[in-house]
């Protein structure tokens, strides 16, 4: 152990290590012996399923003859995919978390962005326990907390409802119109936390002095925040941004949940709901081809935002 | 307690299972073709895989273990993911000898090659005369074949809360038109209170109805299924409860076995409810406050024959790849015709048996007194007697019911009707059929 370690030492300091690792044997026996952890579940429980999912995405099934013949998949080329563009559900499932992503991330990343600036002001007392209370919600698992907010949401048992409908509000939180809003509420309670605590630990590392020297130019707490604390932190902002445009792509349990409460949620209601709808009438193969254009539509639009934004933010 | 229930509704467990299986799909390997099964008795010592659904049903098993000690039976509960964990299996080629599969599945299965025909053992085919008729030819196919045996049905009747009838001065309706008319009577008398709800979600339920109207959902013919999910007969049905709801007759905001349906029950917002014979035990545990409230009567009908329809129920099927398959038929046989082992499923998981045998089991021949003590129980089985015996399922049933539903959800919601929903779920069924290379065409 002292041994791999001092080793691995002296690659860190030596200048021409990297090169020379390449050729080394017993050091690449060490690394190796470092990255299998990774790599093995990386490979098994990651590439290989997409692979598999490639693969599958690309076959069709056919039969033998009869009312109950008997099938066998076969290669069908990009048929699945041609499928999939022209399936109405699918592209009104995207349209409608495009809708959600539009309005619930920027309202989620801000409500983050103020509370950690609060957190990051001299002024909160209780700092911990306000930064432990707005973080709780992340510890609670996305099914239990869509089920905790489908009874706030019921109109027979809830008691928010009660208390609307006596004050002469008539809320509907499932009917149509508003059952997607209730999963972006739920959505929103569950992650603000989590990003917040993004955001407030990237607060943390700008050292002190500059908030000095501001100080000493005669800048507010207010502009402070805005012109230097805001845009320090910008890589933090934009980085939330893409795992929250990937949260919303793969929107499932939220409104899986609702559903069981609501009709007005229905089967295709999100990309990854229509893939495990078609999964279950056993039609894998265009399942798979579902899931492939999801993830590439996810990973264009992360890497889009990513691109669009580096310069700005420093990345 | 009913599979149906259950599997239809909610569970932290199955959204989560659900997002697993997303992860990983599978393929289907092209099979050889099913040679004839054999049917002779394997010598010495034999293990049968049983996989199911039914609480209790170790503790039946238990008991033909004790009896048989040559066929020993080793039980599963996929209550969590039924059909998922089964075509998995299936795929893996680690499917058990028998499993439970509810009707309504059985076609899908079989276009999976997921059986083996036990007609080779005499004993499978001599139970036909055991069992109630309509299930016969469910899991035959409608054919010669033996593909499963009927386990339990769900045989439907109308649930009245008598005291509320009475209290309006509303007569316990026989036929449709009477029920409309006391779900007219009902709101006037209290606008808060209505007959019954529409579960949008809950094609199972509304297939049930369809089932009692004479509709036949599929044909087959000139070798292409025949769709037919949007038959007149349908269309009438469809039509009888579009206007229900159109004239906020019902309520069409409780999911069925919700704990939002049981609060609008107990706070007698509801005076009636459809359902199968699994059902008494629903209100039984749930609504305990309401007992000697409840009583149940025939199903309202649309003619003068009286016909009833089913929902839900179970077959426990012959899977492929079973090595004994002359031990199975075995046990399957006492597991669903013998009376201490019906008498023993209906007491520990509330199976209301498929077989005629099971009608006259002693706990079924009693009042209940949940009931009034009335002996509901004759009520079911003189429905299950008056059930169209030439309903087919499809083979893309979920698929189609997911379409039914999400149609019909509109529909409640004002975007459509309940008659644009069957023409959704014909289209979904043509389309699914394709995409699975199973020739189909719409019937007429």
């Amino acid at each position: 152990m002292t041994d791999i370690a001092t080793r691995a030492t002296r690659v860190v300091r030596s200048p021409g290590g990297r090169r020379r690792l390449n050729g080394g044997g017993p050091r690449a026996g060490t690394i190796f012996a470092f990255v299998i952890p990774f790599f093995l579940p990386f490979v098994l429980f990651y590439l290989v399923p997409v692979g598999y999912a490639l693969w599958q995405s690309v076959r069709v099934v056919r039969r033998t003859g009869g009312q109950y013949g008997t099938s066998y998949t076969t290669f069908g080329g990009f048929e699945q995919y041609g499928k999939v563009f022209q399936n109405d559900e699918f592209w009104s499932s995207i349209g409608r978390i495009g809708l959600f992503g539009i309005v619930q991330v920027p309202v989620m990343l801000f409500v983050a962005l103020v509370i950690a600036l609060l957190l990051d002001t001299p002024l909160l007392r209780l700092k911990s326990a306000f930064r432990i209370a707005a973080f709780m919600p992340y510890a609670v698992p996305g099914v239990i907390a869509a089920i905790m907010w489908s009874y706030l949401y019921s109109p027979q048992l809830s008691p928010v409802v009660d208390l609307l409908n006596d004050i002469g509000l008539k809320p509907d939180f499932l009917g149509p119109g508003a059952v997607l809003w209730s999963a972006a509420n739920i959505s929103t309670w569950l992650w603000t936390g989590y990003n917040m605590l993004i955001m407030f630990s990237a607060l943390q590392s700008i050292p002190q002095e500059l908030y000095e020297a501001a100080k000493l130019d005669g800048a507010s707490n207010w502009a402070i925040a805005w012109r230097i604390k805001v845009p320090i932190i910008a890589p933090s902002i934009v980085l939330t941004t893409v795992f929250s445009i990937i949260g919303t792509l793969q929107l499932y349990a939220e409104p899986a949940v609702l559903r069981q409460i609501s009709s007005n949620i229905s089967s295709t209601f999100t990309p990854n709901m229509l893939a495990y709808a078609v999964a279950s009438g056993n039609n894998y193969q265009q399942a798979a081809a579902i899931s492939v254009v999801i993830a590439v539509i996810t990973f264009v639009l992360s890497f889009g935002f990513m691109r669009l934004t580096s310069k700005r933010a420093g990345l | 307690m009913s599979s149906t229930v259950t599997r239809i509704r909610l569970g932290a467990v199955a959204v989560a299972a659900s997002v697993a299986v997303l992860a990983g799909c599978s393929s289907s390997a092209p099979s050889a073709k099913t040679s004839a099964a054999s049917c002779a008795p394997a010598k010495g010592k034999v293990t049968l895989q049983y996989w199911n659904t039914v609480p209790g049903m170790d503790k039946v098993v238990a008991l033909w273990n004790k009896k048989n000690p040559d066929i020993q039976v080793e039980t599963k509960n996929i209550s969590n993911d039924q059909y998922g964990t089964l075509g998995n299996a299936l795929k893996a080629g680690k499917a058990p000898d028998l499993a439970q599969v509810g009707y309504d599945e059985l076609p899908n299965l079989r276009t999976q090659s997921a059986f083996v025909d036990a007609s080779a053992c005499s004993a499978a085919t001599a139970a036909k005369s055991k069992f109630v008729p309509w299930t016969w030819s469910q899991t035959s196919f409608g054919n010669t074949g033996v593909f499963a045996l009927p386990q339990d049905t769900g045989p439907m009747a109308l649930y009245v809360r008598s005291d509320i009838f009475k209290k309006y001065g509303v007569a316990i309706p026989t036929t449709w038109d009477e029920y409309a008319a006391a779900a007219q009577k009902l709101h006037k008398a209290d606008s808060k209170l209505d007959i019954t709800f529409f579960d949008p979600n809950n094609a199972e339920w509304f297939n049930g109805l369809l089932w009692q109207s004479d509709s036949q959902m599929y044909g087959y013919s000139g070798g292409k299924w025949q769709v037919t999910v949007a038959s007149q007969q349908s269309k009438q049905v469809a039509d009888y409860w579009q206007k229900l709801i159109s004239g906020k007759l019902v309520r069409t905001d409780l999911a069925h076995g919700s704990t939002q349906m049981y609060a609008a029950y107990q706070q007698n917002q509801i005076a009636s409810y459809i359902g199968a014979a699994w059902g008494y035990s629903m209100f039984r545990d749930n609504l305990p406050k309401q007992a000697g409230k409840w009583t149940i009567v025939p199903m309202p009908t649309w003619g003068s024959d009286g016909a009833s329809g089913d929902w839900g129920g179970s077959t426990v099927a012959f899977m492929k790849g079973s090595k004994h398959l002359y031990e199975s038929v075995k046990f399957n046989t006492w597991l669903n015709t013998d009376p201490e082992a019906l008498a023993l499923e209906n007491q520990l998981g509330g199976l209301y048996p498929a077989a005629d045998a099971g009608l006259q089991l002693p706990a079924l021949s009693k009042g209940v007194p949940y009931y009034n003590n009335e002996k509901i129980f004759d009520v079911f089985a003189a429905s299950s007697k008056k059930i169209n015996t030439s309903f087919a399922w499809g083979p893309t049933q979920k698929t189609v019911n997911l379409a039914l539903q999400d149609a019909m959800a509109k529909a409640a919601a004002g975007d459509g009707t309940l008659s644009d929903a069957l023409a959704a779920a014909q289209a979904a069924a043509l389309k699914s059929m394709k995409d699975q290379a199973i020739p189909a065409a719409a019937g007429k």
